[in-house]
Parts: C-alpha cells; structure tokens; sequence
C-alpha cells in the first residue's frame, strides 16, 4: 500500500467514515438526528471532492494492484452517483420526519450504498465488481425495508431480496465460469485471453451471459426487471430515487466492460453479442413503455419507465467502441436528475405510504403547489424526451450514435418508443393542470431539503439541456468519442 | 453564451426570439389578473416595436436580404462544438412576413383574450409569451438541430394552452395535438440525424447541422425519398394535409379563441414554410417524384375542407376546416414551383393569418356573449350588432378572395402560377374558390342576416372599443395588401428566386449512385450569403 493507494480510495473512505460517523451520533446523541441529513449531504459533496482530488492528483491510474481504477471516465460516474446520492438525501428529510422514521441507520445505509456503487465502478476485476456489489445490494435491501410499520414496504423489500440473492448467485457462478476458462477475472485480461483465441469459448459464454443477466438484474432491463414495480411502488420514495437511478449508473459502466472484453474475443461471433444487446435494448423500450401506459400509479409508472430508459441507454451499447461511453453518461447524468427529481416530488405529494400512489390523485394540485408542480412537469418533459431538456439531449446523443453505427433501424424503434413514452408522460401534466383538484392535502410535509431537491434536478434538467457546451466537450475528451 | 447574452441586448434577432421567454419571469411575481393582463400587452407590444426596428434596420431597396446574428468575429455562434451544432438565427424575405404577422397577432391574441379567459392569467400569458419563442425560433433557425429544438418548444405551451383553457372535450384535443405533431417531428429527427452523420462521413469527420452545409449533400434518389418523407410528414401534419388533418377541427374547437387565432394564424404557417425552406430544396429530386401525390393531396384538401366546411352546424367548425382548404391553396401553389404561385403561397399564408385569425376572434367574440357557436342560435344579428356584422362581412369577403381585399391577390397568383407549372390542376382547384364563397356567405346569411328569432339575442350589445381595437388593426392590413400588394410582395422575391433556383439545380444536376458532397462554392446560397451579410457561411 502505496500513497496512491490511500489517494485512490479518498472518496470511498470519506463516504464509509460519513455514515459511521452518522450511525454513532446516531447512538450517543439522538438529540442531533435534524441534522443528520446535513452531515450525509456534507459527506457526498466532500465524496466528490475527494474523488475530483484523487483525480487532479492521479490522473488515469490503476491503484491496489490495478484493482482500482482512477480516470476521467470514473469520476463523471461517480460524480453521476454522488448527484443521485445527494438529490436522495436531500428528499430524504422530511419524508423521514414526516412518517417519524428519521434515523442515522438511514443515512448511512445510503451512503455506504454510495461506497458500493464508487468501488464496483471502479473495480476492474470481476471480484472486487462483485463484492462491491454485495456492498450496495445488501444496504439496498435493508433501505428498502426501512418503513417497517408498512407492510408494502417489507414485500418490496422481500421481493428485492430473494431475487437479488438469486442473482447474486448468479453473478458469483459466472464469475467462476469465466474465470475457468480464461484464468483471469480482470476485464482486461479476459479480453486478452478472448482476443488470443480468436473466439468466446462456450463456457466462458455462459458466464458471460450470467454475468449480463446479473447486471441487466440490477439496470432492469427486460426480461429481467420484474421486481422493479412493486420495489419501486412498496419502498420509501426518496430512497427509490436512489434505488431508480444510482445502481443504473455503475452497473451500465460494469456492463461496457464486460461487452468491451467480449467483443476483443469477437472474432465471427462478436455480432451475436451485438444482437444480444440490440434484443435487450428493443425489448426493453417496448414492454416499459407498453406496460407504463396502463399503469394508475405514478411510482410503478415510474418503474416501468426506467425500465425504458435502461432500453434507450442500451441503444448506445448495440455496436460497442469507446465512443458508447460518452453518450451513455450523458444519458444516466440526464436520467439521474429527470427520475430522482420526479421521486422528490412525489416523496413530498404523497402520504399514506404502503397505499397506491394514484396519479389521479394529483389532480389539479399544479396550482396549489405551483412550484413542485413545475419541476415535476419539467421532469416528466425531460422523460419524454421534449427539448429543451437535458433529457432530450440524452436521447439525441444516444439516436445519434446508433445512426452512426448504421443502426436506423433501432434509432426509428427508439423514436416510435419514446413516443409512446411521450403519452403516459403527459398525462402527469395533464392531471396537475388539467383537472379539478380530488384530494385535500393531508399530512403533507414540504420542506425546504425537499424543495431544494426538486428544484435542482428540473433547474439542471434545463439548464443542461439548453447549455450542455462544457460538459459534453469535458466528457467527449475523457471518452475519446466523437 | 457571452456572445448570445450580447446579441440579447442588441437589435438582433436573438432579442427578438428569446425577449418574450426572458419577460416571462416578472409572471411569476405578478399578482392580480389586471395585473398580469396589461404586463402582457406593453410585452407584447415592446416585442412589435423590436420586430419592426429590426425589420426597418436591414429592410433593403431591393428586398429583405438574409440577415444572421453572428459572433463577434462575424462567423457563426457555435452552441454545441461537439456535434457540430451552431446557434444560427437569420432571417430573409420568406421567414420576414411570418414573422411580423406572428409577433403582430401576439397582443391581438391578448386583447382578444381579455375578458374569454377567466382562469389563471400567469400561466396564460406565460404559455403564449414562450409559444411566441418557439414560433419565431423554428422560423429563422437555420440550423437543423436548433430548428428542432424551437419545433419542439411550440408543443407543449400549445397543449397547455388547449388543455387547461379549452372547451368541453379539450384534453382529448390538446392530447391528439400533441401525439400528432410529435409522431412526425421524431422521424424528422432520425432524418436529421442521419443527414448530419452522412454529411459527417463525407467530410472527413467534420460535424455539421446548418442548412447551407447539409444542402450541398448530394443525396441518390432511393435515399432522398425516405428523408423528405420524414420531413414532409412533420410538416403535413402541421399544415395539416389531407389525410393528416384530424387534429385540426378538435384543436380549433376545443381550443380557447387566443388559442385558435395563434393556431390558425401562425402556428399552422410554420407547416408549409418548413416546406419551402427544408423539404423541397433539400430534396429535390424527391420531391420531383412525390409531387403529383402531394398535389392530389392538397386538391383533395382544398374541395375536402370546403365541402366539410359548408355542412357545419358550428362557426367554429366551419372556420377550422376553411383552414384545411386555404392551406390546401397554399401548399398547391407551393408545389406548382413556380414563382408566382410561390409569391401567392406566402402571401396566401400572411392573407389567411389574417382573415382566419379575425374570423376566430369575431367567432370567440360571439361566444363570449351568447356561450354557443351554433347558427341555430342566432340569425339577424346584424340589427342588434351592426359592428360585428360589418367585421364578420369584411373577414369573411377577404378570405373568401374578393378583389380589392388580400384574399384575392394571394389565391390568384396561386392559381395563375399552378395553371403556367402544372395546368389542370389550377382549375380544379378554383372549384375550392367557389365553395369558399359558397360556405361563408352561408355563414353570413345564417347568422347576421334574416330574422331576429331568438329572444336572447335581442339584448346583445355590440362590439366594445377593446374589441374594436383587436380587429382593426387585421381589417386594416386585409385592406392594404389587397389594394397595394406589390409592397407586400416586393421584399420577398429575391429570397424565393433563390430558392427556386436551388431546388432547379439540383433537379438539373446528374442523379448520384452513391452521397456526396459538393464543394461548398457550388451552392448559390453560400455565395448569396456571403454577399448578403458579409460572413461566411460555407466551411
């Protein structure tokens, strides 16, 4: 162990003292729990900090025995992961407070839920992916869960589990496939190895496809996304703006990898795993969006709609070099801010937690809470892909490198999808703008964390989409794409 | 964005685009709904004074050239260098009408609201100020991608504007509205897409969306018709063509008189100029190939509308679809590609702006009053309101063509280029004239003629100043074009001679097996450009 070393882990250690630090005032001083999501919200931004520092001060550089990797593409995840970390807090106070479940178990759940998902970025070595992901999946499970008095929130939780332990399984035999016949579990050497046989042999296949099916697991991406409605619908909703986005994003990053080796093996059978990817992507545009136009309830709703999402993102996927990269973090950055900032909202809209969240139940609220009704307007606008938002962009970036890998096929498939899309989206707006107010305001808890939340994703959803200038010129150096 | 933030506060064109987004702010302060009312009319009318420096600043001897707001060092503003993507606003003489008429109608919009909209006047005002940025952005954009942007802009505060203020059935309206217009504009952006990345690909990796570089593509006829197909489905249903145009009669019914009149008067226009400035010069040999189909269109179109038109029970109805017959003139005439009939198209856009926009405001003003639209309702209006009676006579004499009014100028300098260019055609289409005469005078006769049957309209009281002051403005203006229409016609003719005389070269140049891309000095718009206003626009 090295300076570079410790440097490397700057962020990660930050985030784990955070939420140790939080759990142990938690024990001795209860009196400060207000505060609480203050210091995780100091924590993440000094999270991104460290990890903008271990950058300045590394460049790109492969740490712990090149288990670590540290490079401009890195930190724009992590600092992707750190944004959804934060938007989540923020919401996170006065939904706690308003169900009088406000606790440090909470915040440092989340923020060790962060260290996860910086690690299994980061990590290029299937082992290290792996326990990072047993890091992230297991404070996930528990943060499901943590409404306790709720039922729907321990069946979200229970949901969540099993399957994710099955896939946990799934992930780890995999690994040993992979590891069994190429004799390595670092990406790059897998790649190698592949490359050198000119072929994916066929049991390195089948980890191969187990470990897809782990990730696409987490992404929920079609045919493996059935836990993400009712986990979505049953578990608190500023923590599934968490849930929605944050494991999207280092999961996608651990996907590429894993694509990116395969495709070295390539040779005669590389464009199989393109149409793999093609499969998942199309699969996953239609059944979200077909299955979110029947949904009553905006959190399933939601749920589906990523599940879309992650099939738009997957278009960048199809034909794989590193100019992907680019337009897939563009894509979360958008997703990120458009998903967490519609939860914020509806954390704050809804009580009655474990009940539907009916979207009809929003009716005519956009002119009692014009403010929140805006964002949330903006970010479903954002979800449908209308300029000028960031989440047009996103799409823009990702239609535009499929027409440029010749996919116009899959672009007019994305398009006609999104268009769909477009008609669940508005019918939020509708039913905030549109409709004679159904419901009296109970037990409504608007704070100003929350209002913070919601105002940056839909600010940044705008602001992004109208200037992206620097940030797509900062992320296309990293990326090396066009 | 210092260069933009500098244009802002300049007399260019990024003011007058983005002056009425920017003025939308203080909206989320102001209380009261007088309040907010008269902040939107001295907008409105601070946003006429801005188009009409800016117009009387470049306004030549010789027409309206093409003007562009450039950077400091007079090339172009880039807005996204990655892609390649330019922040390119100009104008010339075929975007310049359009635009006066869009920003004209905007405090006649207000005006004619005053007293219709009773319901959250911030939102309203808001809606229609960005309404107007999208509108004027997607007219001078002359880069494809921005262009796209502004075309998408315009949707959602019309779907607002439907939706919340509309009548019985608006959600349905506002909502196939929205799915209709979006279904072509996603395909138009694939096409978009695609004709960047080829344009790309041809020229060694350099990314370009602006019109004057993605015009020096030289498409083979099997691609050109899959492109101009995603354009010209946009821009059809926008127009609307035949079979595209069942939004229409939903949205106009359903749609608030302040939101007819910018529907009908600029929002609809933006369909057939995007035809002229996109589709038909870009794909040229496309549109060779497409234009009798898109001719039987618009013939259909025109007798189609009339003839619906003529057995509706509703004025309102029955304006709507008189709007599916004179797009059906203006897209004739823009087919014929002749330049008379072109001059005649986009006079015949400013012309329908006009008459249809006081049509519907004279309708909303009717409604306001008696809260029906139905001719049942009324009959002999002309004895209790004589002033209306003079404004629906005059509004419906000047879109129905009568000579000395601004209907007539533009309908015959269709008809007269369609007949040179394509012959029959034309004479089908005058057909649509007299059933224009025939639906609209059935209308008059109906409603201010005859009898006073109905015991609730003997106690109508006439227009009042306010009203007054909405339509004279467009009475006037429906007079003048008619009487003097050379003014009106005069700034534009260069603009479309260029035009005309691109889409010719590349109909005349050899078909291609394969794309490529032609030096930048070949293009006659580049050259024209550059002496225009003196910066480069070809790479």
């Amino acid at each position: 162990m090295n300076r570079a070393d410790l440097i490397s882990l700057l962020p990660e250690m930050i985030l784990t003292a955070g939420g140790v630090l939080v759990l142990l005032l938690d024990a001795i001083a209860p009196r400060l729990r207000r505060s609480f999501t203050g210091l995780a919200l100091l924590t993440t931004v000094a999270a991104g900090w460290g990890a903008w520092e271990a950058w300045a001060q590394l460049g790109s550089a492969l740490t712990w025995n090149g288990v670590l990797e540290t490079s401009r593409i890195t930190l724009a995840f992590s600092l992707v992961v750190l944004v959804a970390t934060a938007l989540s807090l923020l919401a996170s106070q006065g939904y706690l407070r308003r169900e009088r479940i406000l606790s440090g178990e909470y915040h440092a759940l989340l923020l060790w839920c962060a260290t996860g998902l910086l690690l299994m970025l980061r990590g290029t070595e299937l082992l290290t992916v792996f326990v990072a992901l047993e890091l992230l999946s297991l404070c996930l499970y528990c943060l499901a869960a943590f409404h306790r008095q709720v039922s729907l929130s321990g069946e979200a939780a229970i949901k969540y589990f099993l399957m994710g332990a099955f896939v946990s399984a799934f992930v780890l035999y995999g690994i040993s496939l992979v590891y069994g016949t190429t004799g390595s579990t670092r990406f790059a050497e897998i790649g190698q190895k592949l490359g050198a046989a000119g072929e994916v042999p066929v049991f390195a296949a089948l980890g191969l496809l187990m470990l897809i099916a782990g990730f696409g697991f987490k992404m929920s991406v079609v045919p493996f996304h059935a836990w993400s409605p009712d986990t979505y619908q049953g578990a608190p909703s500023p923590f599934v703006a968490f849930l929605s986005v944050a494991p999207k994003v280092a999961s996608a990053l651990v996907l590429y990898r894993l694509l990116d080796a395969v495709i070295q093996g390539g040779g005669q059978t590389a464009g199989r795993w393109d149409d793999l990817v093609g499969i998942l992507a199309v699969s996953s545009m239609l059944v979200g969006n077909l299955l979110a136009l029947v949904q009553r309830d905006i959190k399933r709703m939601l749920a589906y709609s990523g599940i879309a999402h992650m099939g738009y993102l997957l278009l960048a996927l199809v034909v794989l070099d590193r100019g992907s990269l680019g337009p897939v973090i563009v894509y979360l950055l958008a997703y990120v801010l458009m998903n967490a900032g519609a939860f914020a909202v509806v954390a704050m809209l809804y009580t009655r937690e474990g009940e539907q969240h009916l979207i009809s139940d929003l009716s005519g609220w956009g002119y009692r809470y014009p403010l929140l009704a805006a964002c949330l307007t903006v970010c479903m606008l954002s979800l449908g892909g209308i300029p000028p938002t960031m989440g047009f962009l996103g799409k823009y970036v990702v239609f535009m490198n499929a027409v440029s890998d010749g996919l116009v096929g899959l672009a007019v498939v994305g398009v006609l999808a999104s268009l769909v899309g477009v008609f669940y989206y508005l019918r939020v707006v509708y039913v905030l703008y549109m409709r004679p107010e159904s419901r009296q305001p109970e037990g409504l808890l608007i704070d100003g964390w929350g209002r913070t939340a919601a105002v940056l994703a839909a600010l940044g959803t705008l602001i992004l989409g109208i200037w992206p200038t620097g940030l797509l010129q900062w992320l296309w150096e990293a990326t090396g794409g066009r | 964005m210092e260069n933009v933030l500098a244009l802002l506060f300049g007399n260019s064109l990024t003011r007058l685009v983005f002056f009425p987004t920017v003025a939308c702010l203080p909206l989320l302060f102001l209380r009261g709904t007088r309040a907010v009312r008269i902040y939107a009319l001295v907008v409105s009318l601070i946003e006429l004074a801005f188009c009409l420096q800016y117009v009387a600043t470049h306004w030549g001897p010789d027409g309206f050239p093409l003007v562009r707001d450039a950077g400091p060092d007079g090339g172009p503003i880039s807005w996204i260098p990655s892609f390649g993507i330019r922040y390119d606003l100009a104008m010339d003489g075929i975007s310049m009408p359009l635009v006066v008429l869009g920003v004209a109608l905007l405090p006649i919009v207000l005006l004619g609201s005053w007293r219709g909209i009773e319901r959250h006047w911030p939102a309203f005002a808001a809606s229609l100020l960005l309404l107007t940025t999208g509108v004027l952005g997607a007219l001078v954009a002359h880069d494809l991608f921005l262009f796209y942007v502004f075309w998408e802009v315009m949707l959602v505060p019309m779907y607002l504007l439907i939706g919340i203020w509309g009548g019985e059935r608006r959600i349905y309206a506002a909502v196939k509205f929205f799915l209709f217009t979006i279904a072509g504009s996603l395909l138009m952006l694939v096409a978009i897409l695609w004709m960047a990345w080829t344009y790309q690909r041809l020229n060694g990796g350099v990314w370009s969306f602006a019109l004057a570089d993605l015009m020096r593509l030289e498409l083979p006829l099997s691609q050109q018709i899959w492109l101009f197909a995603a354009f010209a489905l946009t821009f059809a249903v926008k127009v609307p063509m035949f079979p595209f145009h069942t939004w229409l009669p939903d949205a106009h019914v359903e749609a608030p008189t302040g939101g007819s009149v910018i529907l009908a008067g600029i929002l609809l226009k933006l369909g057939t100029y995007c035809f002229l400035r996109f589709d038909l010069p870009l794909f040229p040999r496309a549109t060779e190939a497409a234009q009798p189909l898109l001719i039987a269109l618009a013939l259909t179109g025109i007798l189609y509308g009339a003839l619906v038109a003529w057995v509706q029970t509703d004025m309102k109805k029955l304006v709507a679809y008189s709007s599916i017959a004179h797009l059906g003139f203006v897209m004739l005439g823009l087919l014929a590609l002749d330049l008379v009939a072109w001059q005649g198209a986009l006079l015949q856009m400013v012309n329908h702006g006009l008459s249809t926009g006081a049509l519907f405001l004279l309708v909303g003003m009717i409604y306001d009053r008696r809260h029906t639209k139905k001719f049942e309702e009324f009959g002999g209006l002309a004895k209790v309101m004589p002033l209306f009676a003079f404004f629906l006579v005059f509004s419906a004499l000047a879109s129905v063509g009568l000579p000395s009014l601004n209907g007539f100028v533009g309908e015959f300098m269709i008809l007269a280029g369609s007949y040179r260019a394509l012959g029959w055609p034309a004479v089908v289409a005058s057909f649509g004239v007299v059933l224009a005469a025939v639906y609209l005078l059935k209308m008059i006769q109906l409603t201010i003629w005859g009898p006073l049957t109905k015991e609730e309209n003997k106690g109508l009281h006439d227009l009042d100043a306010r009203e007054i002051w909405t339509l004279v403005p467009l009475c006037v203006l429906m007079l003048w074009i008619g009487v003097a229409p050379q003014t009106f016609l005069a700034p534009s003719e260069r603009a479309l001679r260029r035009v005309l005389a691109e889409y010719r070269q590349g109909v005349e140049r050899p078909e291609v097996a394969q794309a490529t891309l032609r030096p930048p000095a070949d293009t006659a718009m580049a050259s024209a450009a550059a002496t225009n206003s003196g910066t480069e626009t070809g790479r």
